[in-house]
């Protein structure tokens, strides 16, 4: 194992602020899924103070200094190494969080939490007004956030920076700049060349009936009962609170059959965190690397794997066994069905194209709050307008438009590009898998989801955070980051065929 | 988000009231940890999750047995005269006092090696008790007596050893006490068994079968009676059943359903009493040392009281027995109530603690108590314990021991390190007929009430007289507050006699 006793002291450091994080992770995750109500206000103090310690424990000076000494090694020993990439890692995280004064985290956290809870009414009430004070208090803070950091080419960097570390704006810009190119004209084409009749996923879908399908197609893909849970929330996420231990929600709702798509969009996070090395746990490297490179897996689970012929030539039988109202439907029918391109209003039901475009509309808007070149009041009104103006929609009201996510009031500003770019990457990786799996699609027509499932662990979820997200995609690729391949799957998939 | 404080006449109480918010966050986290291990984790979790509550266990006993607490007592230590001493400061300062000068003497190292020994020795247990092999269990068994010694060795010699352990949950009690009371109730209980042993009860149609929804839909209308709600409670299922409250308007129970039998009423009933004494403890002690029950002893009085006093009473059958026989109409169809209640007070010796009736319930706590005691002093190998057990079973109940599963391995406590904890149990059984009378003095006929489907009154009048207080009085002056009289077993005897004695 390892030779110098201060390597070992910072592993031990930093073991047990993985343990406090850990501890939090199952708070947020029992508050969602188990807790009653009344423990509300009792669980925002536990959460707030265990939160302030994880963050005091690993800025303290004892992990600081430790990393002073451990330069040398740093520097000798090869960087592909678990140890190096330890110390290089931590190092980095440590010199972001130490910019920080606890006391402005503190109050970030505190507004995000009174902004979250005004935004469940303002949304449900279409009522912007109410929501503005908290996001321009949210914004104030993001404002002096920034100034913690050395000025970077643009204000934004430092925000998308810690969501995607090492990512510029400049080249999430270029590739948003063509995929727009490529997609605004395909989503024009498409609606001129007819629509797809999916009025058959509407209507009554028994909840029970998409539980039981739900765990059947996450187990085929690999949940099992001695490491994974899914369970039930209004709002689907994935949770790890430990090794060996992924958790999973989705939401069953009576009328259509969105869940499925959640649950495979899940099972890709937890897949991902299920795939990290065991001998990175309990270190800051293990678990996934970056929100973009982990959305790379939810989105090949729900999409390059959940919405593909292959994937339902297997389970469409199994699926209409369940919901008989679906027997007349031609498997065909219900594939193009689930995968109807049709530019609508709430992103997290838009189809594979046009929900980049709700992407890339937000990641305007968030340039230019950041860099005041628009005002919060006048938020709405170019939103609106944007929409038109990508996807041709009138938007009818502020809950079905700049309210839709909670993410603003949360106060993540620089995270909504991240789901874009883990499009752009699944693609990347899917293709690089192909050359290694020729029959994958044999084997998912099969049912078998192992030996893609293995590949993605060996190539990719392995890693961790041992590497930088650039670095990782490059190793697992041979590429930088490109949408070029990301394009070519939507055209080759969903582009009206030629009669 | 900083908890709302009462008004505090000295700015060290606000800044010690921070400082030990900080702490019960901590162990906050430590219940949801703990819960969450027996409840809901994947079982792969298993390792992982030791660390977490390792380091968050560690973290709280550091910060509680800071410097800076200590300043602060320090500070307070010239403050507290000028308290009135039934004041929630005045009690603050003396719990966290008596607790920090006890937690302060054991090294985080010791805390920390306790805690691991636990998870392991735990997991050891249920496989030993699984293949009945106790010599698997041994050498934790060894290894959780020499932890214990280090810990007595914390602490002043001059103090009885057994003391030190049974303090940690019963303040101010004494082994020589206990050791009193037990005589007492041994002597009573003994030719009580004799005279019951041998009656002819009918209950073999408590062997059901109770499907198990049934059983489910019967918990739930007895608890929601009881005053259970969504809004602040759970109930789940686990193999060992036991409640939890992590945080303030967070009270978690759990059963076990098996459908031979009925036990899982009585163990909801049971768990209900600990939940609803941490409900009813005022919402202004919450995130302080204060805010949960005084002691194990008191604890056990609630889970008594509401398992057996109400639940094993005729009254409470007089509502309930109607509906639980349509919950089960093949089972129970030509079983009347009367036979019913009979057969639920069956006494009978038993190899079994946990499925113990409340006569003989009392020997199987008095043989652990004094095989604990013997076991610490040095006078009883680990190596010899199941000889000794099975021989004292034999003795005080009459009954042969077939195997270790269930004889010596019945019981997790040991591999969790809790030893001078079971004699609390019965001293639960003791203080909860003195409170019980007390309450029937203020109440009437409660059994009268219970018939009508009514608990409100009794639960009302235990939060107002118990459960509120959480633990700003030592368990000893809180009995006397309420009942007028010190630790007494001759109620409890009393209840036993009048309840069985006289069929």
């Amino acid at each position: 194992m390892t030779t110098d006793p201060k390597l070992d002291q910072l592993k031990g450091h930093l073991g047990e602020v993985d343990d406090l994080r850990k501890a939090a992770t199952l708070l947020f995750w029992d508050q969602r899924v188990m807790m009653p109500p009344g423990g509300a206000q009792a669980r925002a103090e536990a959460l707030a103070t265990v939160g302030r310690m994880t963050h005091e424990r690993f800025v303290a000076d004892d992990i600081g200094q430790l990393l002073d000494h451990l330069r040398d090694f740093e520097q000798s020993a090869d960087p592909d190494s678990d140890d190096a990439s330890l110390v290089r890692v931590a190092r980095r995280d440590f010199e972001k969080a130490s910019r920080v004064p606890p006391s402005l985290t503190g109050e970030m956290r505190r507004a995000s939490a009174l902004a979250l809870s005004a935004w469940g009414p303002a949304k449900e009430n279409a009522d912007y007004k109410a929501l503005l004070p908290h996001l321009e208090e949210n914004l104030e803070l993001r404002h002096r956030y920034v100034e913690c950091f050395e000025p970077g080419d643009e204000t934004y960097d430092v925000l998308l920076d810690d969501y995607e570390p090492g990512m510029k704006t400049a080249e999430v810009r270029e590739i948003f700049d063509g995929l727009k190119q490529e997609l605004l004209p395909l989503v024009r084409e498409i609606g001129e060349s007819g629509d797809v009749d999916d009025s058959f996923l509407r209507g009554a879908f028994d909840q029970e009936a998409q539980r039981e399908f739900a765990h059947e197609v996450v187990r085929a893909f690999g949940f099992t009962d001695e490491e994974w849970r899914l369970d039930t929330t209004a709002h689907p996420f994935m949770t790890s609170p430990g090794h060996g231990d992924i958790r999973l929600t989705t939401n069953y709702r009576p009328d259509d059959l969105t869940s499925i798509f959640a649950s495979m969009h899940e099972f890709g996070h937890g897949v991902y965190e299920w795939g990290v090395a065991p001998e990175l746990q309990r270190t800051p490297l293990g678990s996934g690397v970056s929100l973009g490179v982990h959305e790379s897996q939810s989105r090949t689970w729900e999409n390059l794997v959940g919405r593909s012929r292959a994937f339902w030539r297997h389970f469409y039988p199994k699926l209409q066994a369940r919901f008989p109202q679906l027997g007349p439907v031609e498997e065909e029918a219900f594939f193009r069905a689930v995968n109807r391109v049709h530019p609508s209003l709430i992103r997290i039901d838009a189809d594979e194209i046009t929900y980049n475009m709700h992407i890339i509309l937000r990641f305007e808007l968030e340039q230019e709050l950041i860099e005041n070149r628009l005002s919060l009041t006048d938020l709405p009104e170019a939103w609106n307008a944007r929409m038109d103006e990508y996807l041709g929609v009138e938007v009818p009201n502020d809950r079905q438009g700049v309210l839709q996510d909670m993410h603003w009031a949360g106060g993540s500003l620089g995270y909504f590009p991240t789901y874009s770019l883990g499009n752009v990457i699944s693609v990347q990786v899917w293709e690089r898998m192909k050359q290694d799996v020729t029959d994958v699609d044999a084997q998912i027509e099969q049912g078998e989801f192992g030996e893609l499932r293995e590949w993605f662990r060996e190539h990719l979820y392995v890693l961790g955070r041992k590497y930088t997200p650039q670095e990782t995609i490059e190793k697992v690729t041979g590429s930088k980051i490109d949408s070029g391949p990301y394009v070519r799957y939507l055209r080759e998939k969903l582009a009206p065929q030629p009669a | 988000m900083t908890a709302v404080a009462p008004e505090t006449s000295h700015p060290a109480i606000g800044r010690l009231r921070a400082a030990l918010a900080e702490v019960a966050d901590l162990v906050h986290a430590e219940s949801v940890l703990d819960w969450d291990s027996r409840v809901s984790m994947p079982h792969a979790g298993a390792a992982s999750r030791a660390e977490a509550s390792a380091t968050v266990g560690r973290l709280a006993h550091e910060r509680f047995v800071s410097d800076e607490i200590g300043h602060l007592l320090e500070e307070l230590g010239g403050v507290e005269p000028e308290l009135d001493p039934d004041s929630d400061d005045a009690a603050l300062i003396r719990v966290t006092r008596r607790e920090w000068k006890r937690d302060r003497r054991v090294p985080g190292e010791l805390a920390g090696e306790m805690r691991r020994a636990n998870g392991l020795a735990v997991a050891a247990w249920d496989e030993a008790k699984a293949a009945s092999d106790f010599a698997a269990f041994a050498p934790h068994l060894e290894r959780q007596l020499e932890l214990k010694q280090r810990y007595i060795d914390c602490f002043d010699t001059a103090d009885a050893p057994y003391d030190i352990l049974l303090q940690d949950y019963e303040e101010g009690m004494t082994t020589a006490r206990v050791a009193e009371v037990f005589a007492e109730l041994k002597a009573g209980l003994v030719p009580l068994i004799e005279r019951l042993r041998d009656e002819a009860v009918d209950d073999d149609f408590l062997a059901g079968p109770f499907p198990v929804a049934g059983q489910k839909a019967a918990s739930a209308r007895i608890l929601d009676t009881f005053g259970f709600s969504r809004e602040g409670w759970r109930l789940d299922e686990t193999p060992h059943p036991f409640a939890s409250n992590p945080g303030l308007g967070d009270v978690r129970l759990t059963t076990h359903y098996v459908a031979d039998d009925l036990n899982s009423l009585f163990s909801t009933m049971h768990e209900f009493g600990h939940g609803v004494y941490e409900w009813g403890v005022a919402s202004e002690l919450a995130r302080t040392p204060l805010g949960t029950g005084t002691s194990s002893a008191v604890h056990e009085s609630q889970s008594r009281t509401w398992e057996n006093l109400v639940g094993r009473s005729d009254g409470f059958w007089r509502w309930f027995y109607p509906q639980l026989r349509e919950f089960f109409p093949e089972a129970l169809r030509s079983v009347g109530r009367e036979a019913f209640v009979r057969g639920i007070n069956r006494v009978r010796p038993s190899l079994i603690r946990i499925d113990a009736d409340e006569v003989t319930y009392g020997l199987h706590i008095i043989l652990r108590f004094e095989l604990e005691q013997e076991l610490l002093a040095g006078r009883l190998a680990v190596a010899a314990v199941p000889e000794s057990w099975n021989a004292r079973v034999s003795d005080y109940l009459g009954v042969d021991v077939p195997d270790d599963a269930h004889g010596v391995l019945q019981d997790m406590h040991w591999g969790i390190g809790l030893f001078g904890y079971f004699p609390t149990y019965q001293l639960g059984n003791v203080i909860s007929v003195q409170i019980w009378e007390r309450a029937v003095a203020e109440l009437g006929d409660v059994e009268e009430q219970f018939a009508q489907g009514e608990f409100g009154v009794l639960r009302e009048w235990l939060r107002e007289h118990v459960y509120r207080h959480g633990r700003k009085f030592p368990p000893g002056e809180l009995v006397r507050r309420i009942t007028g009289s010190d630790l007494d077993a001759a109620p409890y005897l009393r209840y036993l006699r009048e309840k069985f004695g006289s069929e």
